[in-house]
């Protein structure tokens, strides 16, 4: 199976030279002068601080050489922060280890959710910082795969190659808008997957491709029935594809540990969801509220989602289920459901957030929807993020699809999202439990439908990578909340027990990513607002 | 204790520049912290900690790469690095596997290092490495993303290294033109350098070609405790008792340092005598603890007829190739950049 990942990045660079690289809070101090040779090793030091950094970890090694064996076991109970940043993980490592570092300039140091150091946030717990958040779901014990998975025969990947020879010019001419040379290609095509495996592999994916540059060539630029699914259809595609694979369950695990962490010490709380759907990632929070030390806070959920057209309260019934839950684990709990069809549509009075409460914003995979085509001033995207800050949350859960999808050209567009899904395909053949991974598929196809075959309004799954949310997210006035080695290896645990082998847990710079095979496909990042006094950017 | 602490540390800052030093430092701490006392591992802090990079299909400084999942069953992944050429400075996504035009193209199979336990295929400091070496040596680099341990325990390493040997010698598209033959060459640092012995050992009778052996501060080891070790115990970064820990993690229970997976000319080893091995170029680091290994290899493989070339960098320290800021770097780079394309090869 081909993969590669065609975002360019400053991996390789020999010549020590630092390309731009995401800066995730808009109050760091500006690159310059950062170690080349280190950061080619994927370490952020400066020269000029690289002396510094020598002493601490010779003291660090001081300490450690009086007792060796503590290190490992304060190691397993220590949660531990952004490791890129050499100067502060030694210091971090010096506060749990040894005696606490001289005063240190760097701002990173200051921990945004509790205004203590990040040292000291480690330093607290005496039994495990958070009590654990695990998802009441049942799942099948995943077999290791057997000889199932059909033999790929020189032909069939000769094939294949050839199929995604194919695909490539067929988009190339629908760019340059030769549509009957992009015609003849889908005919041609369509003879050549009778060669090739369908049920696994290129073969499969590539089928949907075909479909979806089929209807973009023969509907027109409207795009068509891609995404009519009804929001019933969608609810249910959904589960299915949360139940099939673990990207959703990691979404709502690794933002439910966040959110858990930032309501510490709060005893009235609001979630904002911007997508309901099932309301399958709040029993979890709600059990782990209830298990909080000094006992849980008034919660309450809004939900959004699109309106039911039958007459069915559907966010009501969610709403129901989860009250129901809350009140058999002791949890006061209120409901309030917001039907709208887009999320642009949303104002935020319709939240009614109370000004004592601790605010959380959970945005799971809906943010790229916002992007729309126009890039004015104020855009959906900007008008939204904008309200989000004036609500001043403690917390912004943001997940985003880990793919490039977004962009002006076709073609490009076309070529990220052929190796973005066939690796979603690839690591969804580890799936044995139907009609859940069929249903999955179902689901993955009518995205990847909407992203070649869909324009303008219509064409709403514009991803983009999280180097670029970065960038918007703190132009926006959001500063980044680092998730730690904690969360990480409880979302790496998370995997081995409901998943197969294959997917991979990765930090990247206090953001987590869920992938397959070292493709990260989906991105978990936590934020909050800068104050408006520290803002240095025109608010939108 | 701490006294000779003190004398130890100072010693090896003025050896190496500072960012190597703060490196290799910072390494050893975090290994230290991922070494439990009862042989179990952190793997899930370690992966926290281990700085990645993707594969990225559009050249930087002339070299590309992209991952290949080369067996399902294990998951076993290589990341292939290739040199893009003047007539084709860009190639896309189905061209990734397009044949290599030269009349002979090396194509390296690179072991990472980490001591069996640590780092991985895109591990930054690796990834950086085949960079280089595919920029040097105008060759193509696979590296293999092989088992650890102490999850996995000799001989998985072994058997996913003859695992990649195995595919990268099927692939029609790493045939060199002038003989339509992959011209194949093992190589790896640290652990990896050992895995390059061991898959070249089962590559004699099966009929694949190696044209040569690359081995980087190679890991061995024995039951007995060399002048080397002694000498230079915990004054260069590295202990006795790091050492042992990793042999103990990743050899079968109950076996000691004898076993021929750490000494290969040891005791239980097997000897090379009239054997077609390929030939090797071994690099051997003056500052490191297990020198004495390292050179008793070398003379196990003179002894038994086999062709040898030993580069022993009298200041240098482990590591020192993870950096090109010394001069050990450049000349070793060179060597091996004439190795893989010296004549008859």
């Amino acid at each position: 199976m081909l993969r590669y990942d065609s975002t360019s990045s400053s991996a390789g660079s020999s010549s020590g030279s630092l390309s731009s690289s995401s800066s995730s809070s808009s109050s760091k101090p500006p690159q310059q002068d950062i170690d080349g040779l280190l950061a080619g090793a994927g370490y952020k030091v400066r020269s000029s601080e690289l002396r510094q950094v020598a002493q601490r970890l010779e003291r660090l090694e001081t300490a450690m050489g009086n007792s060796p064996a503590d290190f490992s076991q304060l190691a397993s109970d220590a949660i531990l922060y952004n490791p890129s940043d050499l100067a502060c993980w030694v210091d971090s490592l010096l506060t749990e280890f040894a005696e606490p570092p001289p005063t240190c300039s760097s701002d990173f140091i200051v921990d945004p959710v509790n205004n203590q150091t990040v040292v000291n946030s480690a330093w607290t717990a005496a039994e495990p910082h958070t009590p654990q958040v695990h998802q009441n779901i049942t799942y099948d014990e995943q077999q290791s795969l057997d000889n199932q998975l059909t033999v790929v025969t020189a032909m069939e990947e000769d094939s294949g190659i050839r199929l995604v020879h194919m695909l490539m010019t067929c988009a190339e001419c629908v760019q340059s808008g030769d549509l009957s040379l992009a015609t003849s290609l889908i005919d041609d095509m369509q003879g050549l997957l009778t060669h090739v495996n369908t049920v696994c592999g290129i073969g499969k994916v590539a089928g949907h491709f075909i479909d979806a540059l089929s209807r973009r060539i023969f509907q027109g630029m409207g795009g068509g029935s891609v995404n009519g699914g009804s929001a019933f259809e969608n609810e249910i595609l959904y589960h299915h594809f949360y139940e099939a694979c673990p990207y959703l369950k990691f979404a709502h695990f690794t933002a439910n540990q966040a959110i858990l962490e930032a309501f510490d010490g709060h005893d009235c709380v609001h979630v904002v969801d911007f997508n309901l759907m099932h309301g399958l990632q709040w029993p979890a929070l709600i059990q782990a509220l209830a298990l909080r030390p000094g006992g849980p806070p008034l919660l309450r959920l809004t939900g959004i989602g699109p309106p039911s057209p039958d007459g069915r309260d559907s966010l009501r019934e969610i709403g129901l289920r989860l009250a129901e839950l809350a009140r058999s684990v002791n949890v006061r709990f209120a409901f309030r459901g917001v039907a709208a069809s887009r999320l642009e549509d949303v104002k935020p009075w319709m939240l009614q957030v109370n000004p004592k409460e601790a605010v959380a914003v959970n945005s799971i995979m809906q943010l790229h929807r916002l992007l729309g085509c126009e890039q004015t001033r104020n855009s959906p995207i900007d008008t939204v993020l904008s309200w989000i800050r004036g609500l001043n949350p403690k917390i912004m859960t943001v997940v985003e699809q880990e793919a490039n999808h977004n962009q002006p050209g076709f073609l490009d567009r076309f070529t990220e999202a052929l190796y973005y899904y066939s690796t979603m395909f690839d690591s969804l053949e580890a799936c044995r439990i139907q009609p859940e991974k069929a249903l999955a598929e179902i689901y993955i196809q009518r995205e990847i439908g909407n992203v070649v075959s869909c324009e303008g309004s219509a064409r709403v799954e514009r991803h983009e990578p999280l180097a670029k949310w970065r960038r918007r997210l703190s132009g926006a006035g959001f500063r980044a909340l680092r998730l730690g080695s904690n969360a990480f290896k409880q979302a790496s645990m998370l995997l081995t027990l409901f998943s197969a082998e294959g997917y991979s847990v990765e930090e990247n710079e206090g953001c987590l990513s869920l992938g397959w095979h070292s493709s990260p496909l989906i991105a978990a990042s936590a934020w909050q607002a800068v104050p408006a006094w520290d803002n240095h950017m025109s608010s939108s | 204790m701490a006294r000779s602490n003190e004398v130890n540390l100072n010693e090896c800052k003025m050896v190496v520049p500072l960012n190597t030093w703060v490196l290799i430092s910072n390494f050893k701490l975090a290994y230290n912290l991922l070494r439990r006392p009862d042989g179990t591992f952190n793997r899930h802090l370690a992966e926290f900690l281990d700085r990645k990079v993707p594969a990225n299909a559009n050249p930087v400084d002339g070299v590309f790469s992209f991952d290949v999942l080369i067996d399902r069953g294990t998951s076993l992944l290589s990341r292939i690095y290739r040199p893009t050429t003047a007539e084709e400075p860009q190639l896309n996504i189905a061209e990734l596997e397009k044949p290599v035009m030269a009349a002979v193209v090396p194509v390296i199979i690179f072991f990472h290092g980490g001591s069996f336990a640590h780092s991985s295929a895109n591990s930054a400091i690796y990834d950086t490495l085949c960079r280089r070496l595919v920029s040097l040596c105008k060759a193509v680099v696979v590296s293999v993303n092989y088992r650890r341990a102490p999850e996995n325990r000799y001989p998985c390493a072994y058997d996913d290294g003859w695992t990649a040997l195995k595919w990268v010698n099927s692939r029609p598209w790493l045939q060199s033109q002038k003989d339509s033959k992959v011209h194949i060459y093992l190589a790896g640092d640290s652990s990896g350098g050992n895995i390059a012995h061991h898959v070249a050992l089962r590559a004699i009778e099966s009929g694949i070609d190696v044209l040569g052996n690359i081995l980087l501060n190679p890991m061995f080891g024995g039951q007995e405790r060399t002048e080397s070790e002694k000498r230079l115990d915990g004054k260069y970064f590295v202990t006795l008792r790091d050492r042992d820990w990793y042999w103990r993690a990743y050899l079968p229970e109950g076996e000691d340092r004898d076993h021929l997976a750490c000494n290969p000319f040891g005791p239980n080893g097997r000897s090379l005598e009239g054997i077609k091995f390929p030939k090797s170029l071994v690099v051997v680091a003056g500052l490191d603890l297990i020198q004495d290994w390292q050179l008793a290899y070398v003379e196990g493989l003179k002894k038994a007829g086999q062709e040898v070339k030993l580069l022993y960098m009298e200041q240098a320290t482990i590591g020192f190739y993870l950096l090109p800021n010394n001069n050990h770097f450049h000349t070793v780079m060179d060597e091996i950049s004439k190795f893989v394309h010296s004549f008859n090869s």
